[in-house]
């Protein structure tokens, strides 16, 4: 928190000369690029902020879980674990790092459960169609995890260690140095658990369940000059993991995740435009073993290098226009995937115009062309109205696109090279109101989809992907925050619930693993040098069969923390109770998650 | 003193009536007894398979293990096999077999361990029971018969065979166990004698081969499905007739990239799907059908003819229920259709 703000007023202090519209929005997509308000008017972007995200070393996913009531398909603690928001696909939600998408190119996800949450400065996380921004895959929202460049005379050292139940060790390293023309950052930790958990009610134990994970990560700026800043980002994850034990079946597997990230950039900022230049390259492998005791395995890997280039050019104070184009090449091999060398250029354009000082909003599309599959012609249009300070209106319409993946078009056996992309059409409307410390926000949305690739059986043994699967998508999404500061106590209280119908339109049933309901609130107070929070979540009933006949059964999940600061805040003690009444729960079916388990935290600045 | 008569009467009613019960053979030995049974595999991980079972008058009970035993039979329940009165559930991904009453679904013991691993198609000879297993379906090298003491229900010996082992039967006092190639392909049938058992010969058949039946007149069949076109080296399907006698080998050859499944035999004929076609064929015939049977069309995931009535599953999505269609095999008549368990992968008729 006390980075953001040393951030907000140096940003504030340094255009302080020329308090411009014009100047604040090109300055903040120089920041945040994609992702930056201005170019998401008719949308809402949550900020997870580094004080959470550091505040004690947890996997992105539980923490997207217990912050911001997001959904998480989990195959046991620790296990791969998929997101699913407003109802779409795992493969529906684009996943960017630093604004370069990160998704797998074989299964088209990403493994939340790899991500370390504190290696990242700030999460950011868009729901809403947003392909034509983003590319291909952001239907359901799209989430960037940062790291963020500030160019001030700092040194900062962090240590974070963590022991909890199941012999979990956890740890993250960080150093900052940073000058006035100078940035540079290291982060590297891990953490390893025997997570032999027992299953509630059972004689049973979480058995074959060990994970332990590596991640290093390093950010080094230089600022040329006013003008122009060079970034080089990287970011490297070793994941090594047992599949555990189900209800019913042994297992005595394992998963071996590795990618590295690299990530040049370039960026220009004149009286008027801004410019940046990416060049990524991307690397993920997989490596399975069926008999972790044995050498025999199956492996995957893929090699992306991305140029993009974006532009934006401010003909006014209230109009400017943003631009971008994008060479990908992704090579894949493995097991089951032949060589394959694959080609896409995409383009994209975006109208910004603020016609008063109450609206604005934007209009855009993208084209690509590729060899492997036709990428289609994609439009979007957003815009907000704020009505007063403390109330607006927001809403957008955007067609999508995801593009098959390499597993879907070349998978031997039964990959499907005719395959076209999934395309979608989606809407929302959203209102917001903010009034000193209270914040309420409600939307409704509207996703149908169409093509959607579906994994068949053509033969008993052979199963191919085709674009048959027709869903609509609908819902509402609520979510109010108060805050209340008598004296030394402040009290906050954030309560959050998403309603989603995600139906085959074939069928006519709700898609499996698809909450109706899921609620989240988190309860802060905070005394002194005291602070507890009570996080409660509520995940409805899903269905586990398409023909919706059986279910799992929904769930309550309270975890609490108990923090201390001493030595002048440079000591922060933390104590995590993790599903504290015991709930006997499953997120994947005849997988059970943890019993109530403790986790012991500290954070140490120097 | 009339009622003490009355009563004592009525006591000895009852008990005479029970007495009388006790040695009717016509009482039935459990819920179970008089139908035949759908084993569903259920879905692969993330799950339990099931049992379905339809009584004679075509009531359908569901999940008739768990009701009984009020626990989970085990994940893939790969094949279930009638041994006088038990029943062996093969359960392929929990490595285990799964002794039962037959007529009551009660579970008598669980033969599990070191030696039982994705263990596929059991069969019995005497007090020995059979059980294919894969090992690792990714090595090739460790696929073996575990060789069952049925009166301790313990493995008491493994006799290693090719890859992919699959159903067997019995014939001539021989185990005929059919090397389909679990994740990969075979040609082999491998005899095991079962006064010595160890392995008498074996038997090259064509590519994949897929099921086999007797046709009690000495004879093995065996359908073989070829290789699919997705190995990159398909090969034709082919039928095989083995003599157990003096093992004369004869052999039907299908035409190019057709592969069929699913062979199954009742009075006189043999039957197999193909391209979405149910095709017959008298066992003494010396070539392959031209014609299929009208009125049956589907890719069946299990098929089974009893009595002059063909039974078919469809596991749909293999993702929900599937359905068990019968149809009357002169008539071409569709008799019922029941919805069956997740993944409905073989029919078990009582002897």
């Amino acid at each position: 928190m006390k980075n953001i703000i040393t951030f907000l007023i140096l940003l504030t202090f340094s255009f302080s000369f020329s308090q411009n519209d014009s100047i604040n929005k090109l300055e903040e997509i120089v920041l945040k690029g994609n992702f930056s308000p201005s170019l998401n008017s008719g949308y809402s972007i949550a900020i997870i902020s580094d004080s959470i995200l550091n505040s004690e070393y947890q996997n992105l996913g539980s923490l997207l879980q217990n912050q911001v009531n997001l959904y998480f398909k989990q195959n046991g603690n620790g296990m791969v674990s998929s997101i699913s928001l407003r109802g779409t696909s795992a493969s529906q939600t684009g996943v960017y790092w630093n604004g370069i998408a990160v998704n797998s190119s074989l299964n088209g996800q990403t493994d939340f459960n790899t991500l370390t949450a504190s290696s990242f400065d700030e999460v950011e996380i868009r729901k809403g169609g947003g392909s034509v921004l983003l590319g291909s895959g952001a239907i359901g929202g799209a989430i960037n995890l940062r790291d963020k460049i500030i160019f001030q005379n700092k040194k900062e050292g962090n240590i974070q260690m963590g022991y909890g139940s199941y012999q979990s060790f956890s740890a993250q390293l960080k150093g900052l140095y940073s000058s006035d023309k100078l940035f540079a950052k290291v982060s590297f930790g891990g953490s390893k658990s025997n997570n032999d958990y027992p299953y509630l009610n059972t004689d049973l134990i979480n058995e074959n369940g060990e994970y332990k994970n590596y991640n290093i990560s390093g950010v080094l700026a230089y600022k040329i000059n006013n003008k122009n800043q060079i970034n080089f980002y990287t970011s490297i994850i070793d994941n090594d993991r047992n599949i555990s034990n189900t209800l019913t079946a042994e297992s005595n597997s394992k998963l071996l995740n590795f990618d590295s990230r690299f990530l040049f950039d370039w960026k220009n900022l004149g009286d008027r435009y801004t410019s940046s230049l990416k060049l990524a390259y991307l690397q993920e492998k997989f490596t399975y073993f069926f008999d972790k005791d044995l050498p025999n395995n199956s492996k995957g890997e893929s090699k992306n290098l991305i140029t993009k280039y974006d532009f934006t050019y401010f003909l006014n104070n209230n109009i400017f226009f943003n631009s971008g184009i994008e060479y990908k090449n992704s090579k894949g091999n493995g097991s089951s995937i032949p060589n394959v060398d694959q080609n896409d250029f995409t383009s994209y354009f975006l109208f910004h115009h603020q016609p008063t000082s109450k609206l604005n909003y934007n209009l855009s599309f993208r084209k690509g062309i590729s060899t492997d599959y036709s990428i289609p012609f994609i439009y979007a249009i957003d815009g907000r109205y704020n009505f007063s300070t403390k109330f607006l209106i927001r809403a957008n319409y955007a067609t999508n696109y995801r593009l098959p993946t390499f597993n879907d078009l070349y998978w031997e056996p039964g990959g499907n090279s005719e395959l076209k992309s999934e395309k979608s059409n989606s809407t929302e409307i959203g209102f917001e109101y903010t009034h000193k410390l209270l914040r309420f926000n409600i939307t409704a949305f509207y996703i149908k989809s169409k093509d959607l690739i579906q994994w068949q059986p053509v033969t008993n043994t052979l199963w191919q992907p085709q674009n048959i699967q027709d869903v609509t998508n609908y819902g509402m999404e609520l979510s109010a925050y108060a805050q209340k500061r008598i004296n030394n106590h402040l009290l906050g209280l954030k309560i959050q619930y998403d309603y989603t119908i995600s139906q085959d339109e074939e069928l006519n049933k709700q898609l499996i693993y698809v909450p109706y309901h899921k609620a989240n609130s988190i309860l802060n107070y905070k005394y002194n040098k005291w602070n507890f929070t009570y996080n409660l979540q509520y995940t409805g009933e899903v269905f586990i069969t398409t023909s919706n006949t059986q279910t799992l059964n929904a769930y309550w999940l309270s975890n609490i923390t108990f923090n201390r600061s001493i030595l002048k805040n440079k000591l922060k003690l933390s104590l995590i109770i993790n599903n504290l009444f015991d709930e006997n729960y499953q997120s994947v079916a005849f997988r059970p998650m943890p019993n109530r388990n403790f986790i012991l935290n500290i954070n140490l600045k120097i | 003193m009339k009622t003490l008569k009355l009563a004592v009467l009525l006591i000895a009613l009852i008990f005479l009536n029970s007495c009388i019960d006790d040695d009717d053979p016509k009482l039935p030995k459990g819920d179970y007894e008089n139908g035949y049974f759908i084993v569903n595999e259920g879905p692969f991980q993330n799950g339990s398979g099931t049992i379905t079972f339809i009584d004679d008058d075509g009531i359908v009970s569901q999940n008739v293990y768990k009701t009984v035993n009020n626990e989970d039979i085990g994940n893939v329940v790969q094949s279930m096999t009638i041994v006088d009165d038990k029943a062996y559930i093969v359960v392929n991904n929990s490595h285990k077999i799964i002794v039962v009453n037959r007529y009551t679904m009660e579970k008598i013991a669980v033969i599990e361990g070191n030696n039982i691993n994705n263990p596929r198609y059991f069969v019995a000879y005497g007090d020995t029971g059979y059980v294919s297993n894969w090992g690792d379906p990714f090595d090739p090298l460790d696929d073996f018969i575990a060789l069952i003491d049925l009166n301790l229900n313990d493995v008491k010996n493994i006799i290693p065979v090719g890859e992919g082992p699959e159903e067997m039967l019995v014939e001539n006092s021989k185990v005929y166990v059919n090397l389909q190639g679990g994740f990969g392909q075979n040609n082999q049938i491998v005899v095991i004698d079962t006064s010595s058992n160890s392995i008498d010969k074996s038997i090259t058949v064509g590519d994949v081969p897929n099921s086999l039946i007797t046709d009690n007149s000495g004879n093995i069949w065996v359908l073989c499905g070829g290789k699919p076109s997705w190995t990159g080296n398909e090969s034709l399907g082919s039928l095989y007739r083995i003599n157990t006698n003096n093992f004369d080998v004869s052999s039907f050859q299908f035409g190019a990239t057709e592969h069929p499944e699913h062979l199954t035999g009742d009075a006189g004929s043999l039957f197999y799907n193909l391209n979405g076609k149910i095709f017959v064929m008298d066992f003494k015939s010396s070539e392959l059908p031209d014609e299929s049977l009208n009125g049956f069309d589907g890719f069946y995931y299990a098929m089974k003819a009893n009595n002059g009535e063909l039974f078919v599953t469809n596991a749909g999505n293999f993702s929900s229920e599937g359905t068990l269609k019968v149809f009357n095999i002169n008539s071409g008549a569709l008799i019922e259709t029941i919805t069956t368990g997740i993944i409905p992968g073989s029919i078990v008729f009582q002897e």
